[in-house]
């Protein structure tokens, strides 16, 4: 059997006005996937994530949520059904943060005792004080805020998850903190995520599927390493390898692919399990060895194989 | 201390405190605190004194003030038991220039001090009243007269204020939703509403005359509902003309008012429209409505005197009625209530506007 995408977008054109924001655009997000659309400002990747819940209607072309056409179903139910993060987070100021992390099961009726265990639960995979949830959103701190928005959003338990940059209004080390959470919960629920974001590097560390957009067409789509790969689209190399893509590239893949035959010289520094190439890069330029070893691996990493991922 | 100043003068200087006439549409003969209470002015003027002294704590400072008020109040009505003892009953005792300065400072002094002891004030007017101490001050003996007609003005007032309060909520609710969306027909609409508030408020009373005079005419069924071209159909009509624009203003911006991402989280999160209105923009708007309601009901209370000339009856009546015969004393008897009903009101709203600023 053929696992069918969870989300299908075919042949879809947005048009606003005059302008089209997006143009015969067509994208499958399997199960489980964490898909992130990356592109500059104006690129079109917010409406595209917007049309899974129907906050826009495509012009033309199909969307498709678990099989059904979304043209086809009840906008609230269909909303109620995703969970939804974004930037400016949108907290209703006149509720407590229990009661707007717990607006979904309401709206759905789940029975007051079950909105209350559900909401501890969400608070504590956010790492939030249980105390907060008396608290009214002007007392919390943006970072706080924003894990507000996303327990919000994970209220219902979405097998679905969109999130439109929902880490861009915070300090850098909140949005690592954010980040790191984010693959967490990712890996813990094996949700969905469809995550809009400007920032490359934020597509690349997260995602196990980027889709890059411009001018309201997709650019690329695929695996990340292979976007920033040599053969890759010039504007997708240059939009996503940061000035250095090659480095980029090799952080992207495992140093357990370069593996030689070859045993380890002793005492050579080992390399962990899940390094990349770009680690076993750094640590050969740090320890100025010929070869390193690997955790659990009989042979090792050298400088020509890492070098050899082109070839 | 200069508002304690002020008062003490108006009492020690020769300006008429009291004035005394052999009826009540005769000007009366001034005469001076000092000559009508002798001494006793000492009273009020060392509480008075005492009321702005500092080192007073502000409660200390505001009883002294308020009670300093009773007593100039106090010694007019006993200045007037006693001058007009010797007089025929026609004779009439009214209040002058120099104990209108002193009331006036006297209570701004209570209300800067610590203004809940206006209620004191109050309080020490009622028993001074009740013990027969104000019996022949010409207001009061005009109010007695007249209680049962005051009393009726007073509700007849209340009612039209409400009615027109109604009428301009009834229109300016749709009008504000309306206006929210579609942002192009709500300035139209503000400019409209503005335009009204241009109009003279008696001219637009007595326009009101000659077009319902007219609407009747041509549709005579209307007569048979019980609408007049005067009475309270114009009154309530004119004054809900100018009420519209604070309500519908407020409820504009209190629409406006709601975060955009709030509203757009509402939406992703599949809320309803009404939902949305219901739970966010409803509650968001809250506050300032009531801010708007606040002027509303105030303004009501205001304007509604004047239906007192298109024959809708209320305090305005009594105060027009004064007004026609240069009877100072029923003026007041009109004018007096309708100030206290306004600031009553005023005040209940205001607790109540910020009752609802305060998050729960």
């Amino acid at each position: 059997m053929i696992a069918q995408p969870v989300i299908a977008i075919e042949g879809v054109t947005v048009r606003f006005g005059t302008t089209d924001a997006l143009r015969d655009v067509t994208l499958h997000v399997k199960a489980g996937e964490f898909c992130a659309l990356v592109g500059p400002s104006g690129s079109g990747k917010s409406t595209l994530m917007r049309l899974v819940n129907r906050l826009v209607v495509p012009s033309a072309g199909q969307v498709r949520v678990r099989g059904q056409d979304v043209a086809t179903l009840p906008a609230p139910a269909l909303r109620r059904s995703i969970g939804y993060a974004m930037q400016s987070v949108g907290l209703f100021p006149h509720r407590t943060v229990a009661e707007n992390i717990g607006t979904v099961p309401r709206l759905l009726g789940w029975d007051a005792p079950r909105i209350a265990r559900r909401v501890e639960e969400l608070l504590a995979l956010l790492r939030l004080d249980p105390a907060m949830g008396v608290r009214l959103p002007r007392a919390l701190s943006g970072g706080q805020a924003q894990r507000v928005g996303i327990a919000r959003a994970l209220a219902a338990d979405p097998d679905i998850l969109l999130m439109d940059e929902p880490f861009g209004a915070v300090d850098p080390i909140t949005r690592r903190e954010l980040r790191a959470e984010t693959r967490r919960i990712h890996a813990e629920t094996g949700k969905t995520i469809l995550l809009v974001t400007h920032d490359p590097e934020e597509a690349l560390e997260l995602a196990s599927h980027v889709v890059v957009l411009r001018d309201g067409r997709i650019e690329a789509d695929g695996a990340p390493a292979d976007l920033v790969a040599p053969d890759a689209a010039p504007f997708v190399r240059e939009l996503l390898g940061g000035g250095q893509p090659g480095l980029r590239w090799l952080s992207l893949l495992p140093a357990r692919g370069a593996l030689d035959p070859r045993p380890a010289p002793v005492g050579a520094a080992m390399l962990a399990r899940n390094a990349s190439l770009a680690d076993a890069l750094s640590v050969l330029a740090e320890s100025g060895d010929e070869a390193l070893g690997m955790e659990g691996e009989k042979g090792s990493v050298r400088a020509e194989g890492i070098l050899g991922a082109r070839r | 201390m200069i508002l304690a100043l002020i008062a003490i003068a108006a009492l020690l200087l020769p300006l008429p405190f009291l004035g005394v006439a052999p009826n009540r549409l005769l000007p009366g003969e001034g005469v001076s605190a000092l000559d009508a209470a002798g001494f006793w002015v000492a009273v009020p003027v060392v509480l008075l004194a005492l009321g702005a002294w500092r080192r007073l704590p502000g409660w200390a400072g505001a009883a002294a003030a308020a009670l300093g008020v009773v007593a100039v109040l106090g010694l007019a009505g006993a200045a007037a038991n006693d001058r007009l003892a010797d007089l025929a009953p026609a004779a009439r005792a009214s209040f002058g220039a120099g104990f209108w300065v002193a009331i006036v400072a006297g209570l701004s002094l209570v209300a800067m001090r610590g203004a809940w002891m206006g209620l004191a004030v109050a309080v020490g007017a009622a028993v001074l009243w009740a013990m027969g101490g104000l019996d022949r001050l010409s207001l009061v003996v005009e109010a007695t007269a007249r209680a049962d007609a005051l009393q009726s003005a007073i509700w007849t007032h209340l009612a039209l204020a409400g009615a027109a309060l109604a009428l301009a909520l009834l229109v300016a609710v749709p009008l504000a939703w309306a206006g929210f969306r579609r942002p192009r027909l709500g300035a139209v609409m503000g400019a409209a509403l503005s335009g009204v508030q241009v109009v003279p408020a008696i001219a637009l009373f007595a326009l009101l005359i000659p077009l319902l005079a007219a609407l009747l005419r041509a549709v005579p069924a209307l007569r048979d509902l019980g609408l007049g071209a005067v009475g309270w159909l114009p009154a309530v009509l004119a004054t809900a003309a100018y009420l519209a624009l604070p309500l519908w203003r407020s409820l504009s911006g209190g629409l406006a008012s709601a975060d955009p991402a709030a509203v757009q989280a509402a939406e992703a999160m599949g809320m309803t429209e009404g939902r949305i209105l219901a739970e966010v923009r409803l509650p968001l708007a809250l506050p300032v409505f009531a801010g708007g309601l606040r002027v509303a009901v105030v303004q009501a209370i205001g304007l509604v005197t004047l239906g007192g000339l298109v024959g809708a009856g209320g305090l305005g009546a009594v105060v027009f009625e004064g007004l026609s015969q240069f009877a100072t004393d029923l003026m007041l008897l009109g004018a007096l209530p309708i100030l206290l009903l306004a600031l009553a009101a005023d005040t209940l709203a205001r607790a109540a506007e910020n009752r609802l600023a305060r998050p729960a």
